[in-house]
């Protein structure tokens, strides 16, 4: 078979040279290189057009994701919220296959060979690679609490933490639920998926039930402290949208499920017991790096060198998006994950073709939370590698928050969502 | 100031066309200061689209019909607090002035 390739290949190029197209620029080995990316969301999915875009198309990337069409994560709590519907964040693989060149595979990586360089699909097939990408996204540890993983099973609780079948049954449950009734939000200790995520969550069920319900309420069950992120923004929003709406618990350690009677269990708390069950629990790298022995922190986060992504302890294999352990200040996000995506692909363009790595890589992050239907608050950073620390630092001055809610930064949030789904698979 | 800006641009073609005259004259060629422009205006493309070409019409402010000089002021502009934005203002300050230099030049409308 990699016989079959290589006269395969030669022949193209042969082909090449006789209709009198320009040599090519790369040395050999980078056009011949196999890269395989794992995840075609918003870091695989940017990664794999931007290595055919940096390369000149000279580079051939196979993208293997399991999943059919690409569904947003950030704007999925407006489905959640009725106020959209998940047709509405979903985009085609198409623009990454006809327009960039991308092989896409619709399967599941069951196992990685770091030695023999290959990954293994859920189907039996082998893909061998020379350049490894994983963005496999989140892991969910449903065994972190008692009885989550049967409960979660028979749709009595419901996570919705990945935009899709969840996320519409999350609405369903929501907009089935009596006047009067009680929506449970259980949120993990930081770090997990989208720091402002759960808030902005409550927001949108909260505006469900005001325009709908309006005797029912959300409890929301924080592990954390305090709000996690937009904390201002979010308490004010709270207060001046949904007064008697929302019931803000933090400090609450979810430890057990009972589906029987639709109740949650804490560490040092009163039991809850409600209509819908919305339990996020703790989280960690997705379980293909973990299995991989890639999650070096406490098996959770896989550490990756900042300036290319590859991991600390497998060559050539590169990780990005939500499965990494973070630099300091660098949130688990969509728009990192794409940010991420683009450092590592121009990092391995350049190693492919004897390049030096480029030694200031930038990356930024914007985060749009809707309030209500139409108004929308942002957090903003920008992080610049520091080469004596060998990570990124948040550049001091830079990035900040919102002043309050508002209508522009509402349409800006939808502007920001087409460009960055057509700058991820378009 | 102008005058400071203008140089610090031609500093950067400067860079890109002295590459050229080594041997690399297809404008598509690589070479590792174009990737690492082209990665560094990237980071543009998450808001405002791939190559700075806006998907989203007047869902987002458009910048794909700027020059360079333009972008370039603008940018520094809002680095400076001369002008504002919902989050422009922000961002901005996260770069340096040459970056912002490179991020022009690789974004900025081609005659």
């Amino acid at each position: 078979m990699n016989r079959r390739l290589f006269l395969g290949q030669s022949a193209a190029l042969m082909g090449a040279s006789t209709v009198g197209v320009p040599k090519l620029a790369f040395a050999s080995t980078a056009s011949k290189a196999k890269i395989v990316v794992v995840g075609a969301g918003y870091g695989g999915g940017t990664a794999a057009k931007y290595i055919r875009m940096l390369s000149n198309n000279s580079i051939d990337v196979t993208l293997i994701e399991p999943n059919s069409e690409f569904i947003s994560c950030p704007l999925s709590n407006l489905v959640v919220g009725g106020v959209e519907p998940i047709s509405a964040l979903t985009s085609s693989y198409d623009g990454l296959v006809k327009k960039h060149g991308v092989n896409m595979i619709q399967d599941r990586v069951t196992k990685i060979d770091t030695q023999k360089k290959h990954v293994k699909l859920a189907s039996g097939k082998d893909v061998p690679y020379d350049k490894l990408i994983l963005s496999p996204g989140i892991g969910m540890n449903m065994d972190s609490v008692e009885g989550l993983r049967e409960a979660n099973a028979a749709g009595v609780t419901l996570q919705a933490w990945t935009a899709g079948k969840e996320t519409v049954a999350l609405h369903k449950q929501l907009a089935e639920m009596p006047d009067g009734g009680v929506f449970a939000l259980a949120i993990p200790l930081a770090p997990y998926r989208c720091p402002p995520g759960p808030y902005e969550r409550t927001c949108q069920v909260a505006n469900y039930m005001k325009n709908n319900k309006p005797k029912s309420k959300i409890i929301v069950l924080d592990a954390n402290p305090s709000i996690a992120s937009k904390g201002g923004l979010f308490s004010k929003a709270w207060a001046d949208m949904y007064d008697g709406l929302i019931d803000y618990r933090p400090s609450h350690n979810l430890v057990a499920v009972d589906a029987k009677t639709k109740t949650l269990k804490f560490e040092l708390a009163d039991d809850v017991k409600a209509d819908v069950l919305n339990v996020l629990p703790s989280m960690s790298a997705a379980s293909l790096v973990v299995d991989s022995d890639l999650a070096t922190v406490n098996n959770r986060w896989a550490e990756v060198k900042f300036l290319n992504f590859e991991s600390v302890v497998a060559k050539d294999v590169h990780i990005i998006g939500d499965s990494i352990q973070v630099a300091p200040g660098m949130p688990k996000s969509g728009h990192m994950a794409n940010a991420q995506a683009k450092v590592t692909a121009a990092a391995i363009v350049a190693e492919l073709n004897d390049f030096p790595i480029n030694p200031n890589p930038v990356v930024t992050n914007t985060c749009y939370s809707f309030v209500n239907g139409r108004e929308v608050v942002h957090v903003a950073s920008v992080h610049q590698y520091v080469a004596a620390e060998q990570t990124f630092r948040t550049v001091e001055g830079s990035g900040g928050l919102s002043p309050a809610p508002s209508r522009l930064e509402g349409v800006y949030a939808w502007g920001w969502a087409r460009n960055i789904w057509s700058d991820t698979v378009g | 100031m102008k005058t400071k800006l203008t140089r610090s641009r031609q500093l950067v073609m400067a860079c890109t066309l002295g590459l050229a005259s080594i041997g690399l004259a297809h404008a598509e060629k690589l070479d590792a200061q174009r990737i690492n422009n082209l990665s560094l205006a990237a980071t543009c493309a998450a808001c405002h689209g791939t190559n700075g070409i806006n998907v989203a019409g007047d869902m987002m402010h458009p910048i794909n019909h700027y020059s360079a000089n333009q972008l370039q002021e603008l940018l520094m502009a809002y680095k400076s607090d001369q002008r504002q934005a919902t989050i422009m203002h922000q961002l901005a300050k996260g770069y340096s002035d040459e970056q912002i230099a490179i991020i022009a030049e690789v974004l900025g409308k081609k005659d």
